[in-house]
């Protein structure tokens, strides 16, 4: 039990040490990748604008190079109408070489439309509404201008959407307007294939904010989809982010179009970063790893001789006497620890057979003490008897009883052995019976039944007689029938066991109990507890005297000791 | 007990790591889908209303990587050739089906059939009885129609004889735009439908159907046609009879030549649907379907109609719904 709660009072020494190493670097490397992805977030970031900026500003001078490009054609056109013999033909090879231009026209001064030229196609006769040209622009003082998209409406069965650039020349013949239509074909594959990341793209809107030309403009035209990058139309040259779009402006020079880039956030930043993000985790994870297996094995190689050292004081905890030593190998502190717990083992044992000896002693110097106390009373009785007897002539009875007596101190001296063989003992216990039956005037019979295997065996010395004294004082004594005493000594596997049995008055439980230690009364001879003392001291705790007792049944008394051969237990 | 708390140590150790490592892998696993297929299977492909949803179901198609294949029979009667389609995209392993259903009740076996596959469906333009169907994407037709029949009221005559101009009569969206029409209409007493024919959906067929009906009945002043070639045809019966004046004209949907007589005073109303974003919506909610974003998708789209006349017909707005960007 207690031995239980210190250990799990705190956590194994491996625990801890895993625990703290992984915790640390766990902590440093999350704070690294912490630190690392907010950084490589922000470098992406700022790729991400810069990367949307420069497609933008391809655009832009892409898209630049036209409009400059028309403007020079504008110019072209201008100058041919009012010097070329044959406009007509100039005009239809222009528009031969140039595809992406739709139509030219001229109108007067009123706005009325003067002339048309489209390969192959003549202007209807009554146009319901011309889109090329707006009129507001006569009085707006403007030289030129560029539409909206709108549609061609001037044909019949044709109408494609287009931009048209309006140029006002002032000739000999008054002021005139020429506008040329142009469709997008020229710039709209370019447009359609710029990519800012997976989905980015850029669009052409005027300064008026409307779109110009916009790579998804049908979807944009059939209301599926609305330019999310609106809001940012009207703001100057830069970048803007919006929720999760980076929105690139920028204007293009000599011309009042400008290129939108619109590019995701999330695909150019967030997945990048998530992509490192996983790489990052990847690699922690790996490290944490490395680094508990390795402390695992680290912690492991410092603890394992700790264990063991554990697990042999714990054996020596259990069972100190007959305990061996074996060294623990392991760290020098290790080695060391288990040096001093070697040396104090045997210190330890030391003093404890010290101990032994000294209780022995003690035992053995009490033992005679108690020999000394009861003898000469015992003596004097017997003798009385003895005495008695030869009054009446039954010298045959007093030999027998001084036969008796003799064997008794012969066998209690036992040249100052402690340990004697059975027989002896069962010798000495007869004659004392046999002295004490002469007393009581055969007011009890006894028996013996002894294994003749048990007999080459050693027990301590006066071991059956306090028992037996203890009986016919205690048991027979107040009896008023004839009393018995059976005494038996047999083999119990590794064990011999006496038993002692009487049938006289028995004792209460508290009696029992209280018998194994009282101290020696004077009648009493060497007592109960004495014997069972010294069996216990001689051979350890699983040895000794087993009391039961009945009232009015008897008492039984079972001596338990190991089988002793001669030499064993230093019988001194 | 010692033992237990290295093995624990261990064990969460090991489990720590394996939860990261499979944190991570189920981050990393590329979305590495195959492109789905996606099969579109219309009326017939030859109109420019087709066309434009050609035009828009590519552009989805282009937008979320999808392999697209369109398929339509050569007249908008050919229901059986429709079957035939719609198995045939079944056979090709398509994954999703959009249709539009020449015939309202015969299309339903075909339809059934591509269900068991396994096909996601979608309806553009015009139903089928199937319960099938995941979303219709289109125009309001009853709506389209109660708007045809406001138009018309517009004519400006005081006693309007009506001759109605339909395509098949097995058809969902006609009959439903035919069924507003009749709605608004047969509650006035100045207005009498006179006539009301089912020709083949061909404009030479209207046209001549047209020109018969006008003759056959001269009170007509006002004609409803139901569709893009019907329309066409009606048009070019009013222009070879020289009724522009007398007759008012509502069609649906924007075909060059109906815009050029919408110009010169023969065509009066169109009501032009928007099919481009049928195209378009229907792939994509195809797509939706297929990615299992189902809760994104309605059961009903109703794609915008847009009334233009001779006034309002460059506005930008009306530009923006006549006349297709797509192709540039």
């Amino acid at each position: 039990m207690k031995r239980w709660r210190s250990r799990g009072r705190g956590m194994s020494m491996t625990s801890i040490l895993v625990l703290m190493v992984v915790c640390i670097v766990a902590v440093a490397l999350t704070g690294c990748m912490i630190l690392f992805i907010s950084r490589y977030q922000r470098a992406m970031e700022q790729s991400a604008k810069t990367s949307s900026e420069q497609a933008v500003e391809q655009v832009a001078s892409v898209v630049g190079s036209y409009t400059r490009d028309m403007n020079q054609a504008m110019a072209m056109l201008v100058e041919a109408l009012e010097e070329e013999e044959d406009p007509d033909a100039f005009f239809d090879n222009f528009l031969k070489i140039r595809p992406d231009v739709v139509a030219v026209t001229r109108y007067d001064s009123q706005g009325e439309l003067l002339d048309c030229w489209a390969l192959d196609r003549q202007p209807r006769e009554h146009i319901l509404e011309n889109l090329s040209f707006d009129k507001r622009l006569l009085e707006s003082g403007q030289e030129s201008s560029i539409s909206a998209p709108h549609v061609e409406s001037i044909f019949e069965g044709y109408y494609p959407w287009v931009v048209t650039m309006t140029q006002k020349i002032d000739g000999e013949d008054g002021e005139s307007w020429l506008a040329l239509d142009l469709s997008f074909s020229n710039i709209s594959s370019y447009i359609n294939n710029v990519g800012i990341g997976q989905h980015g793209y850029c669009f052409l809107t005027d300064t008026g904010s409307s779109i110009v030309y916009h790579p998804q403009q049908q979807l944009l035209y059939s209301g599926i989809k609305n330019e999310s990058a609106e809001e940012q139309l009207a703001s100057r040259d830069g970048n803007y982010t919006q929720e999760d779009m980076i929105c690139s402006v920028k204007d293009i020079e000599g011309s009042s179009w400008r290129v939108v880039g619109v590019s995701y956030v999330d695909e150019l930043v967030t997945a990048n970063v998530a992509v490192m993000i996983q790489i990052a985790l990847t690699i922690v994870a790996a490290v944490l790893l490395v680094t508990a297996v390795s402390s695992l094995i680290l912690s492991g190689v410092l603890s394992r001789p700790l264990h063991s050292l554990s697990n042999e004081m714990e054996k020596f905890e259990q069972n100190a006497a007959e305990y061996t030593y074996h060294p623990v190998k392991g760290a020098r502190e290790v080695g060391a620890l288990s040096d001093a717990f070697g040396h104090m083992v045997v210190k330890i044992q030391d003093l404890m057979a010290k101990v032994r000896e000294e209780e022995i002693n003690l035992r053995k110097t009490e033992l005679k003490a108690l020999q000394a106390q009861i003898n000469p009373h015992f003596l004097y009785n017997t003798l009385d008897s003895i005495a008695w007897m030869c009054e009446q002539e039954r010298s045959a009875d007093a030999v027998q009883m001084v036969h008796a007596l003799a064997t008794l101190f012969r066998i209690s001296i036992s040249k100052g052995h402690e340990l004697i063989p059975i027989s002896k003992e069962i010798e000495h216990a007869k004659s004392y019976l046999q002295i004490q039956k002469y007393r009581y005037k055969n007011q009890f019979s006894y028996t013996f039944n002894v294994d003749p295997a048990c007999e080459e065996f050693y027990c301590n010395k006066i071991t059956l007689q306090p028992i037996i004294e203890n009986a016919i004082y205690h048991g027979l004594d107040l009896m008023v029938e004839e009393g018995r005493i059976d005494v038996t000594v047999r083999q119990d596997g590794e064990n011999i066991v006496f038993t002692v049995e009487d049938n006289g008055v028995g004792m209460s439980q508290e009696q029992v109990a209280h018998m194994l230690h009282r101290e020696p009364g004077d009648r009493t001879g060497i007592g109960i507890k004495n014997v069972n003392d010294r069996l216990r001291i001689y051979f350890g705790e699983g040895y000794g005297l087993k009391i039961t007792s009945e009232l009015d049944e008897g008492t039984c008394v079972e001596i338990r000791m190991p089988k002793v051969k001669r030499g064993e237990y230093g019988e001194k | 007990m010692a033992r237990s708390k290295k093995m624990r140590a261990v064990l969460s150790a090991l489990a720590l790591s394996v939860g990261l490592l499979c944190a991570c892998s189920a981050v990393s696993t590329p979305v590495t889908t195959q492109k789905h297929r996606v099969a579109l299977v219309v009326k017939s492909t030859e109109t420019e209303f087709w066309k434009s949803a050609f035009a828009g179901a590519k552009a989805a198609a282009t937008e979320y990587n999808l392999e697209l294949s369109i398929r339509g029979p050569e007249t908008e009667e050919d229901y059986k050739t429709q079957n035939e389609m719609i198995g045939q995209a079944v056979e090709d392993g398509a994954e999703a089906l959009a249709f539009s259903a020449i015939d309202y009740e015969n299309n339903v076996p075909a339809i059934e059939a591509a269900a068991q596959a396994g096909l996601k469906l979608v309806a553009i333009d015009s139903g089928v009885a199937s319960d099938k169907i995941s979303t219709y994407i289109g125009t309001d037709n009853y709506a389209a129609g109660k708007m045809a029949a406001s138009a018309a009221l517009q004519s400006g005559e005081s006693q309007i004889c009506v001759g109605l101009v339909n395509y098949d009569a097995n058809s969902a969206n006609g009959q439903e735009r035919e069924k507003g029409v009749r709605e608004i209409l047969e509650q006035l007493d100045n207005v009498e439908i006179v006539q009301a024919m089912n020709v083949f959906s061909i404009a030479e067929n209207a046209r001549i159907r047209t020109e018969a009906m006008l003759k056959q009945h001269p009170e007509i002043n006002v004609i409803i046609a139901f569709n893009e070639p019907t329309s066409v045809g009606a048009a070019r019966a009013v222009r070879d009879l020289g009724l522009e004046e007398d007759v008012w004209l509502v069609g649906f949907d924007s075909n060059v030549e109906t815009v050029d007589l919408l110009q010169s005073g023969v065509v009066d109303v169109l009501i032009v649907q928007n099919p481009y974003a049928m195209g378009y919506l229907g792939v994509e909610s195809a797509y939706k379907l297929l990615a299992g974003q189902t809760d994104e998708v309605e059961s009903t789209v109703d794609t915008a109609t847009v009334l233009v006349t001779r006034e309002n017909m460059f506005t930008p707005d009306c530009q923006k719904a006549l006349f297709s960007f797509a192709g540039w």
